[in-house]
């Protein structure tokens, strides 16, 4: 019940939010994606830290002593406010330069001032608490709620039925009896209840469940759908294929070439975070993983010489001057002061725990990722074969990677799902030479009496196709 | 006997009643106690049972509540060369003394896991041998040494390697030094030896080789002035006649000779026929005589007077007396080598110089040096002379050599005098540069354990001019320090850089750029030396200054081997597998069946079959009458050892012979207590090593072996029946005839056709009778109301239909290919009892069965596997559809719907189907099913060093399921993927079975019968082709080339 008053409350929300999103009134969503389409790439997701531009948070405040429309103008085009001399123009681009704010004379006002709401929205949310993301996934699981509530009721009801039904038939029968003279002793409820057919066909009924549940419960053994393990480093999907729409293979790349599709290496990692070094979600925390990983001094921009023999009192130094000095920089003082000391040293500690574990004893090294898909030893899976030849959509079996902060396993990767699949998918006959050697199927689909060649059509159901 | 004449042994041969039971009881029927033996490691009664059970569901209930935790680890740095999951090949090469085999190293993710042979090499054009297959597990050998180690006064205690340096520095610089090593084919290696001698003057360096070509050196030496092997050109006769080198198997360069000799064997051209004939003369029949079409047979001792009595008939001079069977067949043959000038080749493994010089004059009268045996190029495989180890014990004995340097090699093993040896050395300070352990090496005061080849760099020179290189496929697993880097550290080489990242590659790079090899053709070292490095081989042209023939014949006719009139004469041999016991720790070689006896993990004492010429036969006497498997005294001067027995066709009466290199005691777990040690039974004669004794005798059986590990007459294939009185008989027509009165039985039954052989000057006769054969066959089959034609023809008429061909003629029984099999496929490694059981899991079996003449038969070799029959009989009484067809032809087998009944096994017409009886790979979830086997605590091949090996894209079975020859579906998967990625037709060679690359001579063809201009389908046209029980109508895939031999039947008058 609880479930479904949530979900009357938020079907109201909704519907009442529906005529807001359509009128052009400035919104926090409408600004979040103003933001993370305009802005992202420049600032800070935080609005406190800087990156490659100033942190936004209390943008507004800064310029409260010009007219509203003198931040539109350097929004829309910051240098022609500097050429043109404007006081805060001319400041910021003396604390900034030769950074350029890149122009963007397109958005409009309402989009602007929706994208002022979200930073406001963003610089004031008290971490770690209500995400505008978890809202949608509320809602799903009401749905589900409800769903499954219906047949409970339905359920009730044929019940109900049928336990005045039988009331009905053994009175009438009792009635029967009794007219045609004979005597009959009314069993009473609980009689009836705990008579010997009952209870056969509850015993019944127990084992018909247990069985199938067993069996079910069986076959799912060591499946893990929806496995969304914590990693050791809180890489995000979302920011790295979604904001920024790098592509999964720039990273996966022996998806196109070998079987396995290949968690980067960390110096893939560093091909941008050489340059990136501190992140838009987690600052310094991070992305420090990945430098004591690899042995880069982020404070020189060097690699470090001879890293893997470092004692990790060394390692320890190197990292936390670094990250002390981010905090330093961030708050605008010289020296730590204790809470300052304090956060250097959870960083750290959560950093070693990342890095290390019972065999690993050392930070440096690789990074020992979760694994999310895993099939068993006996299946022989191939992502070339899909990727390269199938041209298969990474979404089809991993999901919106896109939009995970967290990755979870989207597809069951049982048998049956890929069967099913090799049943519907049809083959790329096109442009690949390879498949000339199935003459008839190029007649018959030249003729016109086949319409498609699916993968099980050129055997993709048998069986050392994935076992052997 | 069975029909068309051949038999594979002698109870096959006399049809005895219980080797017919066995033949008919597919599974091997096991004694109670045996089981209970075997169970002996489970021991669990009801409660315990109980007990499993409860756990059992329990474990599950945990294991579905909770996700075990796997990691995915990537690289910190990936290497540019390494994509995970793609294998990478690096060109190197297979070196183990004198034996060489260029190769490829397949590594994936680091590890090297198959090793192929290098087609670019001019030598052996892609062909390996069982050695070179096997040499991957010996890199993960659990006995490795794995540090330096040093004597000190609570035994062997590892060191650092500087410490380790600084020790034995000062050992080298008092006293005179001896640096005992096998032929060191690595001119660089020879550098860093004359670096070594340049430091430490005094050092003497006496080379020797396990099984010795002396005097075949040392007569080229004083007949042509050069001490080499000649190249010799198999594939230049027309004739070969060899006493007693077995080029095939072990002589010199198998691979390369096999690979020669191959293509004057292999009939092309069917209307005009033509082959080389091979004519052998020993005692015992070794793998190379067993594919001669003639073998004549002298005792041991008789082998110099049969080689001075054929050179008396080319080049003049008295004739020695000979036995008179074999007299008469020289004269022959002396006749006929005059008909082959230059077009012949004479060759012998005797370790007499005057026999061996007497064979140059042979083939120098002939005109066949420079063309069959050319001395230009010559060979630089053997290089060892056994006088040297003699000159050792003196210098020893009378202290003039304070050190002993050994380079990984095991003289007090393998030579005659090697408890000499180790008496004498007893005070000197002994330096072992050693892989792991042996009799030589664990009584070292230090050692210093050097690298695999795989974790090495190196060079090679086989052949003058020709340079193979050798490079690491893997860094070294150990502490250890690869033998020329240790030298020239000793040496304290100015040219050598120990700081940098790989001091010996920067030595061997340097050496080349400074000239090395034949560059010529070359524009820059640095070309020449990339090309080194990317093919791994470059065929130079070797120049040798060689003479004229100046050999002294009159000398060598008086000083060949006096034959002795003993009784008995015994041989000693060096096995295809383990050699003279170097491999003999390396659990795929000891499990590789001998291809001739069909033993392994052991060796077997082989007597002759004695023939009372109407229908019984006996093993060596009829009074003795010896059985496969009788334990025996055997005494050879005053040591006596107790040896199994196998009869052996072909042995000549009056002659038995054992293999060498077994009876390891310092080895590891794989090779200690394997068989007998019988090098201290060879004799010396002016120095060199004799492979006979005449000293010797056999009693009376005096026992029965436990484990008889003989596969010969496991999984054969004989289709019996029985009698009314209940009596087996083999079920051909004839036979079928007397015992109900009926011929022209059904057809289907009789007259199996598993193998057919041919005399070349028959062969259009029996290309005749084969085809009426086949025919008839496919008449009966066409015989069936089920429309085949018609399912066939849309069923596999698109896309691919697998294929292969088995040129008999090309088989020589070397064995490369199972083991090649073993590797690529994880095929699991057993062990003695449980071969003796039935239980050898080889996917890949050679049959060897004899035909002809009982008492000096032919051979023929058989490779067989799944024939993945387009109506498999397996397929259809499996009860849950483990095994199924596939659209491409493959007989599939999925193991994890396997629940083991055996019913396929039991309904395969050519028995190829395994089961796992036990948990042979320790892959089996519950550790209540991995029963300890042959007393191991982990199984063979089950450690985890060991398991680096496993091919990461096979399946690792468990117990109870059957597994069998996949044709290397994943190689058939990657091919197809690869043409796919390219979008390309797939061709013949995007997917090679391991079988096929494996093979030195080209026997094995796998293809695309769709496939019409295929490799396959190109051998498919060939009339000498047949199908093994076509008869039985089960469709098979493999196709055999029919056996054609050049048997001259005048040399066996």
């Amino acid at each position: 019940m609880i479930n479904s008053r949530l979900f009357f409350k938020l079907s109201f929300l909704i519907l009442f939010s529906i005529p807001l999103l359509l009128t052009a009134e400035p919104t926090v969503d409408v600004g979040k994606t103003v933001f993370k389409n305009y802005c992202a790439s420049c600032h800070a997701k935080d609005m406190k830290s800087k990156l490659t531009g100033p942190a936004l948070g209390g943008v507004e405040e800064r310029w409260a002593d010009y007219p509203r429309q003198d931040l539109y103008d350097w929004i829309r085009n910051s240098q022609k406010m500097i050429q043109a001399g404007h006081p805060k123009a001319v400041e910021l681009w003396n604390e900034w330069k030769p950074t350029v704010m890149t122009a963007w004379p397109n958005l409009t006002d309402e989009e602007i001032e929706s994208v002022m709401l979200y930073i406001d929205a963003q610089a004031n949310k008290v971490p770690e608490t209500l995400s505008v993301a978890s809202g949608g996934g509320d809602v799903d699981s009401t749905e589900n709620g409800f769903g499954n509530w219906i047949y409970w009721v339905l359920l009730g009801i044929l019940g109900f039925l049928a336990l005045i039904l039988t009331r009905i038939v053994g009175n009438l029968n009792h009635i029967a009896t009794v007219k045609e003279g004979g005597f009959a002793e009314r069993k009473t409820l609980v009689e009836t209840l705990t008579s010997k057919s009952v209870v056969s066909f509850l015993i019944f009924a127990a084992v018909i469940l247990g069985g199938y549940l067993t069996v079910t419960k069986a076959v799912n053994l060591g499946r893990q759908q929806a496995y969304a393990p914590e990693q050791p480093i809180k890489f995000s999907h979302e920011t790295h294929a979604g904001l920024h729409k790098i592509d999964c293979q720039y990273c996966h790349d022996g998806a196109r070439r070998s079987k396995h599709a290949v968690i980067p290496a960390t110096n893939t990692c560093m091909n941008c975070h050489k340059a990136i070094k501190v992140g838009s979600e987690y600052g310094t925390a991070e992305l420090t993983k990945i430098y004591a990983s690899i042995g880069y001094d982020p404070s020189t921009d060097k690699y470090i010489e001879d890293y893997e023999s470092l004692s990790q009192d060394e390692v320890e130094s190197i990292y936390t001057k670094w990250i002390g000095d981010n905090i330093k920089a961030e708050k605008g003082i010289d020296s730590l002061d204790q809470t300052g000391l304090e956060m250097v040293q959870e960083q750290w500690t959560d950093l070693v725990s990342s890095l290390t574990n019972e065999q690993k004893k050392k930070v440096q090294g690789p990074i020992e990722w979760e694994r999310i898909h895993n099939l068993p030893d006996h299946v022989y899976f191939n992502h070339s074969q899909h990727v390269t030849v199938g041209k298969v959509e990474c979404e089809a079996c991993h999901g919106k990677v896109e939009e995970m902060a967290v990755v979870e396993q989207h597809a069951p990767l049982s048998m049956g799902w890929c069967i099913n699949c090799h049943r519907q998918t049809e083959v790329q006959f096109e442009g690949n030479e390879y498949y000339d050697s199935y003459e008839n199927y190029h007649e018959q689909l030249a003729n016109g009496d086949r319409d498609k060649v699916t993968v099980e059509d050129i055997g993709g159901l048998e069986c050392q196709k994935c076992h052997y | 006997m069975s029909n068309n004449n051949i038999w594979v042994g002698k109870q096959d041969l006399v049809q005895e009643e219980n080797f017919m039971k066995e033949v008919q009881n597919e599974m091997h029927s096991v004694s109670m106690e045996q089981v209970e033996e075997a169970a002996e490691g489970i021991q669990a009664n009801r409660r315990d049972f109980l007990k499993f059970l409860g756990f059992g569901i329990g474990a599950a209930t945990v294991a579905a509540c909770d996700t075990p935790v796997k990691r995915a680890i990537p690289y910190v740095v990936k290497p540019d060369a390494i994509v995970p999951g793609v294998a990478t090949y690096y060109a190197s090469s297979y070196v183990n003394g004198g034996d060489f085999c260029p190769i490829l190293v397949k590594t994936r993710e680091g590890r090297p896991i198959k090793i192929e042979g290098n087609d670019l090499s001019a030598m052996t054009k892609g062909g390996t041998s069982a050695r070179a297959q096997a040499s991957v597990l010996t890199l993960y050998d659990t006995n490795r040494y794995k540090k330096p180690m040093m004597k000190s006064a609570d035994g062997m205690t590892s060191s650092s390697w500087a410490d380790f340096d600084k020790a034995i520095k000062s050992k080298l610089s008092s006293g005179n030094i001896c640096l005992v090593t096998n032929t060191i084919l690595s001119p660089t290696a020879k550098k860093v030896i004359a670096e070594f001698k340049a430091k430490y003057p005094s050092t003497k360096v006496v080379t020797y080789d396990s099984v010795s070509s002396a005097a075949l050196l040392n007569a080229n030496e004083s007949c042509f002035g050069a001490k080499v092997i000649p190249n010799y050109r198999f594939d230049k006769a027309d004739l070969i006649v060899s006493f007693g080198a077995d080029f095939l198997g072990t002589w010199i360069s198998p691979v390369e000779y096999a690979r020669q000799y191959a293509t004057k064997r292999k009939i092309d051209n069917v209307s005009n026929p033509t082959m080389s004939r091979h004519i052998q003369v020993e005692s015992h029949m070794s793998m190379t005589g067993s594919n001669a079409d003639n073998r004549i047979l002298v005792k041991p001792s008789e082998q110099g007077v049969a080689i001075a009595y054929l050179a008396s008939k080319i080049v003049g001079g008295s004739a020695p007396k000979v036995n008179a069977k074999a007299a008469k067949a020289l004269d022959n043959v002396a006749t006929q080598l005059k008909a082959n000038r230059g077009k012949s080749l004479v060759v012998s493994n005797s370790n007499n110089v005057s026999e061996q010089i007497l064979i140059n004059a042979i083939n120098n009268e002939l005109g066949n040096i420079g063309s069959t045996v050319d001395l230009a190029s010559a060979s630089m495989q053997r290089q060892g002379d056994e006088a040297g180890l003699e000159g050792l014990i003196n210098d020893l004995k009378n202290g003039s050599v304070k050190t002993v340097i050994f380079n990984d090699c095991n003289p007090v093993f393998e030579y005659h005098n090697g408890a000499a040896l180790k008496a004498a050395m007893g005070s000197a300070y002994k330096i072992g540069l050693a892989y792991n352990p042996n009799e030589t090496i664990s009584s070292c005061d230090a050692i210093a354990p050097i690298n695999h080849t795989l974790e090495s760099w190196g060079d090679a020179e086989p052949k003058k001019g020709s340079i193979s290189m050798i490079q690491p496929a893997i860094s070294p697993l150990f502490d250890t320090r690869q033998m020329e880097l240790s030298l020239l550290t000793w040496a304290d080489s100015p040219n050598v850089n120990n700081n940098a990242d790989q001091p010996y590659f920067e030595y061997l790079k340097k050496n080349y750029q400074s000239g090395a090899g034949d560059q010529s053709g070359f524009i820059s070292s640095q070309s020449y030396w990339e090309k080194l490095l990317r093919d791994g081989v470059a065929n130079g042209k070797g120049s040798s200054s060689v003479s004229a023939f100046s050999g002294n014949v009159s000398a060598a006719f008086a000083g060949v081997t006096k034959p002795s009139n003993s009784e008995l004469e015994i041989s000693f041999y060096e096995k295809v597998s383990i050699g003279n016991g170097t491999l003999a720790n390396n659990p795929w070689l000891q499990e590789m069946p001998d291809p001739v006896d069909r033993t392994s993990w052991g060796n077997y004492l082989a007597v002759p079959v004695g023939f009372d010429g109407v229908k019984r036969f006996f093993g060596m006497t009829e009074s003795m009458n010896l059985q496969d498997g009788d334990l025996v005294n055997l005494t050879i001067g005053d040591k006596t050892v107790q040896v199994p027995v196998i009869q052996q066709f072909g042995q000549m009466p009056g002659t038995v012979a054992i293999a060498l290199g077994y009876g390891r005691e310092m080895s590891g777990a794989c090779a200690n207590g394997v068989g007998v040690n019988v090098n201290d039974c060879l004799t010396s004669n002016g120095g060199y090593t004799q492979y006979f004794n005449t000293n010797v005798s056999v009693s009376n059986k005096v026992g029965k072996e436990d484990a008889f590990s003989c596969v010969q007459y496991h999984h054969t294939y004989g289709v019996t029946d029985e009698d009314k009185d209940g009596k087996q008989f083999n079920a051909d027509e004839e036979a079928l005839g007397m015992a109900y009165g009926a011929s022209g039985f059904q057809g289907a039954l009789t007259d199996r056709s598993v193998m057919y052989t041919s005399n070349l000057a028959d062969l259009p006769k029996s290309i005749k009778k084969l085809d009426k054969k086949r025919k008839f066959a496919q008449h009966l089959n066409e015989q069936t109301l089920y429309p085949f034609e018609e399912y066939t023809e849309n069923r596999y008429s698109q896309g691919h239909h697998w294929g292969m061909h088995v040129d008999m003629n090309a088989c020589t029984g070397c064995n490369a290919c199972t083991i090649s099999c073993m590797a690529e496929n994880n095929v699991p490694v057993v062990g003695k009892k449980e071969v003796s059981r039935h239980h050898e899991m080889t996917w890949l079996r050679i049959d060897r069965y004899y035909y002809g003449d009982v008492e000096n038969p032919n051979t023929v070799y058989q490779p067989m596997m799944c024939q993945h029959c387009d109506n498999a009989p397996c397929e259809n009484v499996c009860p849950v559809n483990a095994t199924n067809h596939s659209a491409e032809g493959l007989n599939q087998m999925a193991y994890n719907r396997c629940v083991g009944t055996r019913y396929c096994a039991n309904n395969c017409p050519f028995k190829v189907r395994r089961f796992n009886w036990l948990d042979y790979t320790t892959a089996d979830l519950f550790p209540a099913n991995q029963v300890p086997i042959n007393g191991e605590e982990v199984p063979y091949g089950a450690d985890n060093l060991t398991r680096m090996v496993l091919n990461p894209d096979v399946t690792v079975r468990v117990r109870g399921v059957i597994e069998k020859c996949s044709f290397c579906v994943q190689r058939i998967q990657e091919g197809k993927l690869r043409a796919k990625v390219e979008g390309r037709r797939l061709v013949d060679k995007d997917v090679r079975t391991a079988c096929q690359t494996a093979c030195p001579t080209g026997a094995i063809t796998f293809g695309d019968l769709n496939n019409k201009n295929g490799e396959l389908n190109e051998k498919l046209d060939s009339p000498l082709n047949y199908i093994a029980l076509e008869e039985v109508n089960v469709k098979s895939a493999v196709t055999y080339g029919m056996r054609v031999n050049n048997r001259d039947t005048s040399l066996d008058a």
